[in-house]
């Protein structure tokens, strides 16, 4: 059963096509990565999915549903983008009457709210209201809620936006430890974010599809990316470039190096032997191109 | 749906704002009953003056004050048939204005059906201005118990018919701001959309009634409508006016819903 199956997809705001007929089918497992740049229709894409819009034409399902149907309720969650909860509130009564919506009973629903506290690491926060939280932590509130239940599935709508570097570790260490049970569908412009967690790939761009599956292509054969913090570049390139099978080095950003090489011929033992002989240190060898180099290199 | 009509009370109760219009409103009704309620029933028990008021009631079209066996309810249903609706266009505005602009209908959606969350707010705010209703004639007998004594049990055998017919009167009121609060941003806007939008019916149907008319039906089309008539009425007749305020109330929740299902959020 596949997790989200779309049909002719689409949706207009005026003459403006949102999402054009997007055909899509998703498996579930590790989390997915949903990019694009702005106005590619990611956010219209999630906001359908969840039912808050109305599609122009076409169909979408999740899990076997139809979207809109209440078998999805529970099953489905969502951290919508620029949702904010009632400032006049605390978050555990807001989180409480959610659960309770959701069918838990008083006393389970007091238990459900700081256990999802507890896993955003805001297990003190709920006798607060919105207000008296940082932006960083109304956003794992946000979170928090969607991991009430037990979701088969989480659409998260750019859950690390306007977020500092500590906030952005305990967000991307929580679906980490959640994507055992649950597959996590994340929407982001963070490509670097997104390839420390996700396993496959959706592209989206002006509301078509432009490319869908694993993270890790084969179309990354052939290449290898690699970050130097020290190395003098020029020299760096013209070692690499001595190396057998190496067939082109492209500097992609400071310290960091895309090297093409013959594909199948293994070129990174002598790469680290290159780098120990001239005593260069790396801060990290990936086995392909990085993502944002695949989809906009 | 249950859940949802309970967490209305929760937002009127539990919000400062909520209670900052309870307070108003209770100041306001005290100046009400101490000011106007409870001199103007002096004033029409007394035999001079009580002919006068009659007289221009009757010829208003109203069902005199004599009629009514406690003066001051007669004189509570005169002014809260035309006060009360008002006030359910204030307090019941904000059903899903503020919660649509904010973002947070969206966590509701993920949760619970349209019609769920739509019905249930629906059924929410009009228990409270059953509440309201309530609240309002218990004070008004309070009044009487000060002032009248003997008069208490008269104004409790008038109980039924009067909570009956506000009961009835609001209902439509409750459901226009359904209907306006799904398209507005704020709850005052939705207020302001009800009384501008009232005020222009009214001018449209006056002058289609004077230009093409009379058509009867169009007597019929704004809410609060047969308020003019009710208060001719006495006793369980005033019930010959009920599928008024309910063919108002159905026509308004068909469309808000209708709306609400259709409705970005």
């Amino acid at each position: 059963m596949s997790l989200i199956n779309t049909q002719g997809l689409s949706k207009n705001y005026g003459s403006v096509k949102a999402l054009d007929s997007l055909d899509l089918s998703v498996e579930p497992g590790e989390p997915i990565a949903l990019i694009g740049p702005n106005g590619a229709g990611k956010t219209t894409l999630l906001s359908l999915l969840c039912g808050f819009i109305q599609p122009s034409a076409g169909s979408a399902q999740m899990l076997g549903h139809e979207v809109g149907s209440s078998t999805l309720r529970g099953k489905v969650a969502a951290l919508p983008q620029d949702a904010h909860l009632d400032p006049r509130f605390s978050i555990n009564r807001q989180l409480k009457f959610f659960a309770r919506l959701q069918g838990f009973s008083g006393s389970s629903a007091n238990e459900e709210v700081q256990r999802v506290l507890d896993a955003v690491l805001l297990s003190d926060a709920g006798v607060k209201k919105p207000g008296e939280l940082s932006h960083g932590m109304r956003k794992r509130v946000s979170i928090a809620q969607a991991l009430m239940g037990n979701p088969e599935l989480v659409l998260l709508d750019e859950p690390t936006a306007g977020i500092d570097p500590p906030n952005v570790k305990i967000i991307r260490d929580l679906i980490r430890s959640e994507s055992t049970n649950k597959t996590f569908v994340i929407s982001s412009h963070n490509l670097d974010e997104l390839e420390k967690l996700c396993g496959t790939v959706v592209y989206l761009n002006e509301g078509k599809l432009v490319e869908t599956g694993p993270l890790v292509a084969t179309s990354n054969d052939g290449y290898l990316t690699i970050r130097l913090p020290v190395a003098p570049e020029d020299q760096f390139m013209r070692e690499c470039k001595k190396l057998s099978g190496v067939l082109d080095v492209q500097r992609q950003a400071q310290g960091d190096y895309l090297i093409q090489h013959t594909q199948g011929q293994a070129v990174d033992q002598a790469l680290l032997t290159m780098l120990a002989k001239n005593s260069w240190q790396y801060r990290h060898l990936i086995k392909g191109r990085s993502l944002e180099d695949r989809l906009y290199g | 749906m249950i859940n949802i009509a309970l967490n209305e009370w929760a937002r009127l109760f539990l919000a400062s704002r909520g209670w900052l219009a309870i307070v108003a409103f209770s100041l306001v009704w005290v100046v009400f009953l101490m000011y106007v309620i409870a001199p103007a029933a002096r004033y029409v028990s007394s035999p001079e003056m009580g002919g006068l008021v009659d007289l221009i009631l009757g010829r208003l079209g109203s069902r005199t004050l004599s009629e009514w066996q406690s003066v001051e309810i007669g004189l509570y249903w005169l002014f809260s048939l035309f006060l009360l609706p008002f006030f359910t266009m204030v307090s019941a505005a904000d059903q899903f204005a503020s919660d649509k602009a904010r973002g947070t209908m969206r966590f509701l959606v993920l949760r619970a059906s349209r019609t769920q969350i739509f019905f249930g707010r629906f059924i929410g705010q009009y228990l409270i201005q059953l509440f309201i209703i309530l609240l309002t004639f218990v004070s008004v007998v309070v009044l009487i118990a000060f002032n009248a004594p003997e008069n208490v049990d008269a104004a409790l055998q008038e109980a039924p018919v009067v909570l009956v017919n506000l009961a009835l009167v609001l209902l439509p009121y409750v459901a226009l701001m359904a209907l306006l609060s799904v398209f507005a941003k704020t709850a005052r806007q939705a207020t302001l959309l009800a009384i501008v939008g009232w005020i222009m019916l009214w001018f449209l149907i006056s002058y289609i009634q004077s230009k093409y008319g009379p058509y009867s039906f169009l007597d019929w089309v704004l809410p609060g409508s047969q308020l003019t008539s009710l208060v001719r009425l006495a006793g369980w007749d005033t019930l010959s006016l009920a599928p008024i305020p309910i063919a108002h109330t159905v026509v308004l929740i068909v469309v808000g819903w209708f709306a609400m299902q259709r409705s970005d959020i």
